[in-house]
């Protein structure tokens, strides 16, 4: 076992992904068009109520994350919705690649799409609402958009475990789990605002910590604490977690033939 | 040659429902060795459990139990290894379908770990293989049905497999691509001395393709061996019937090499041989040397299908009778 071999069977990943988009024009409008589309909207409203330059840091930062948290996972999610779209799924089950190759490559043209999704919403937001996303610093910023990253990881590889466990029926779930987070995290208000029992969901969930963290830079009191150790240490255990999660989920599909199945 | 496939008690079943869902018994204590660098088929009727003992030894399925070795290798333990050293190809072969031909086969040779130059030229000389040339920049939804298969066989020569299992290779296809197809497969396991592990249902392709046989049938394996050895079991060879003059003794016929067997009635004899043209000269100059003159010959072929419609009516009778 090379490491060179073992990264281009990463880097397969990476290129069935890109390839496919590449040219195609619902990726366009997935990973361009409706992110853009939902900033301009609720930046516009944002405008028309008049709130001040506080509430529209709040807001944008909760709408810019979201957008870079779906890019991010619908390429993870794509991994293996192209493979059922395409009844192929057990080509790939059964050449030398194992679910870490699968994740990783996957995960790397997300980063690469939602990093240009974010530097291009960031800079439009910055233009049209005169909103600083560097205002935290350069470090600060990092830690944040890599707090999105595992999130995004984590809902892709749970995506990725319902497919393989209900086949074409949790095929929806590459697009409403973000949508549910959305409710939940606190990215158009913030936690608090939740009845008790979401909001004690709500503190489960990284992407909340990641939140407060990147608005405290900008004035944001918060009742949590301690936002980037409870933050990474959720998504790092949640992670861990899920890609066991995964790797059993794949032995019972070669159990169940659900594998087979999803290739007919 | 070394055994390429050894299996042992081999038993896998479904489940369907939840909780008290019934299970289906899909393949019910299979034993069988393959011996590397032959064809082997296996045949049987749909339902019959091909694809399910195929999947096994490709390691997309988990079996219930048994011991199952491919390559020397437990499929359980080691299957990542052993999918280093395999391939198979499907009917109704499905590819990502906005890829081209091309980039699904860069694709899956970058999943061996293939790269640079050597996979540019692993890749090309898979599409010259088998003629994709002139597709080779085609989206794999805009193929005909013969190039989409002959891709998925192209697909399965790239990590040059040591076993190549093809499940089904000319379902779909019209007969001219058929044999298109299975020449290629001769082609590939001549040329490179691999193990072919094929399933059909299509007894003219397996008794043209294939060095052994094995008839599966609810999930057991009836019976395994060459073509003759399969026909000369069920005593179904071919039959060479004759119209003759003169006395004939029957013992002397039956001691004759090759006949399995024989029956007369007034002027006319039936020998059941192996091979008609094989046996056909020792049965004349066998008559001749009785003193019998030969009026009229008739022969007609046994084919595999008549010989698996008999092992399962056996089978049928008395279940216990497999192998």
């Amino acid at each position: 076992m090379s490491l060179r071999s073992e990264w281009t069977k990463i880097l397969a990943f990476v290129f069935k992904n890109l390839t496919i988009t590449r040219g195609n024009v619902f990726s366009f409008f997935e990973i361009l068009f409706w992110p853009t589309v939902g900033l301009l909207s609720v930046g516009l409203l944002v405008k028309y109520l008049q709130v001040g330059p506080d509430m529209t840091a709040f807001i944008l930062i909760g709408v810019i994350s979201m957008s870079v948290v779906q890019v991010c996972q619908i390429d993870i999610a794509y991994v293996l919705l192209y493979d059922v779209w395409g009844k192929c799924i057990k080509h790939e089950f059964i050449a030398p690649v194992n679910s870490v190759h699968l994740i990783l490559g996957s995960w790397l043209i997300g980063i690469c799409r939602s990093g240009l999704i974010f530097t291009l919403l960031a800079l439009f937001s910055s233009r049209a609402f005169h909103f600083d996303f560097l205002k935290p610093g350069i470090g600060a910023l990092s830690l944040f958009l890599v707090g999105l990253f595992l999130t995004s990881a984590l809902v892709g590889i749970t995506v990725c475990i319902l497919v393989l466990t209900f086949g074409h029926k949790a095929e929806v779930a590459a697009w409403s789990l973000v949508s549910l987070m959305l409710l939940i995290c606190g990215i158009y208000y913030p936690i608090s605002m939740l009845p008790a029992p979401i909001m004690a969901v709500a503190k489960l969930i990284p992407q909340t910590y990641f939140l407060e963290y990147f608005r405290s830079f900008y004035g944001f009191s918060s009742d949590l604490s301690g936002f980037l150790a409870r933050g990474y240490g959720l998504a790092l255990i949640y992670l861990g977690l899920a890609w066991v999660g995964l790797e059993l989920v794949i032995k019972k599909a070669k159990r169940t033939g659900m594998l087979i199945k999803l290739s007919e | 040659m070394a055994q390429a496939v050894s299996v042992r008690d081999l038993w896998k079943s479904f489940g369907s429902g939840w909780l008290w869902g019934t299970r289906n018994e899909v393949l019910r204590g299979i034993d069988l060795d393959i011996e590397g660098g032959s064809i082997f088929g296996i045949l049987g009727p749909n339902g019959a459990g091909k694809t399910t003992f195929l999947s096994i030894l490709c390691t997309l399925l988990i079996p219930d139990r048994g011991q199952i070795r491919v390559l020397g290798m437990d499929v359980i333990k080691r299957g990542s290894q052993i999918r280093e050293r395999i391939n198979i190809s499907s009917g109704n072969a499905n590819f990502l379908w906005s890829l081209t031909v091309r980039q699904n086969l860069t694709f899956y040779a970058m999943l061996y770990g293939l790269r640079g130059r050597d996979r540019r030229k692993r890749v090309d000389e898979a599409i010259a293989l088998f003629a994709l040339q002139s597709c080779a920049d085609t989206p794999f939804d805009q193929l005909s049905t013969g190039m989409k298969q002959r891709l998925a066989l192209a697909k399965s020569m790239l990590n040059d497999p040591e076993i190549l299992f093809l499940d089904e290779p000319t379902v779909g296809l019209d007969p001219q691509v058929s044999a298109k197809i299975r020449d290629q497969i001769r082609g590939i396991q001549r040329e490179s001395g691999i193990t072919i592990v094929l399933t059909t249902h299509n007894m003219a392709e397996a008794e043209y393709l294939c060095d052994r046989i094995a008839f599966l049938k609810e999930g057991r394996i009836l019976t395994v061996g060459t073509a003759h050895e399969l026909k000369r079991k069920v005593r179904l060879g071919d039959v060479i019937t004759i119209d003759y003059e003169g006395d004939l003794a029957p013992v002397q016929m039956e001691k004759l090499p090759g006949i399995i067997d024989f029956s007369m009635s007034d002027g006319s004899c039936q020998f059941v041989v192996d091979s008609a043209t094989k046996r056909m000269s020792v049965i004349l100059q066998g008559l001749w040397g009785a003193g019998v003159s030969v009026k009229e010959v008739k022969t007609s072929e046994t084919n595999l299908e008549e010989v698996f419609i008999e092992f399962a009516k056996r089978m049928d009778e008395d279940p216990c009778l497999c192998i």
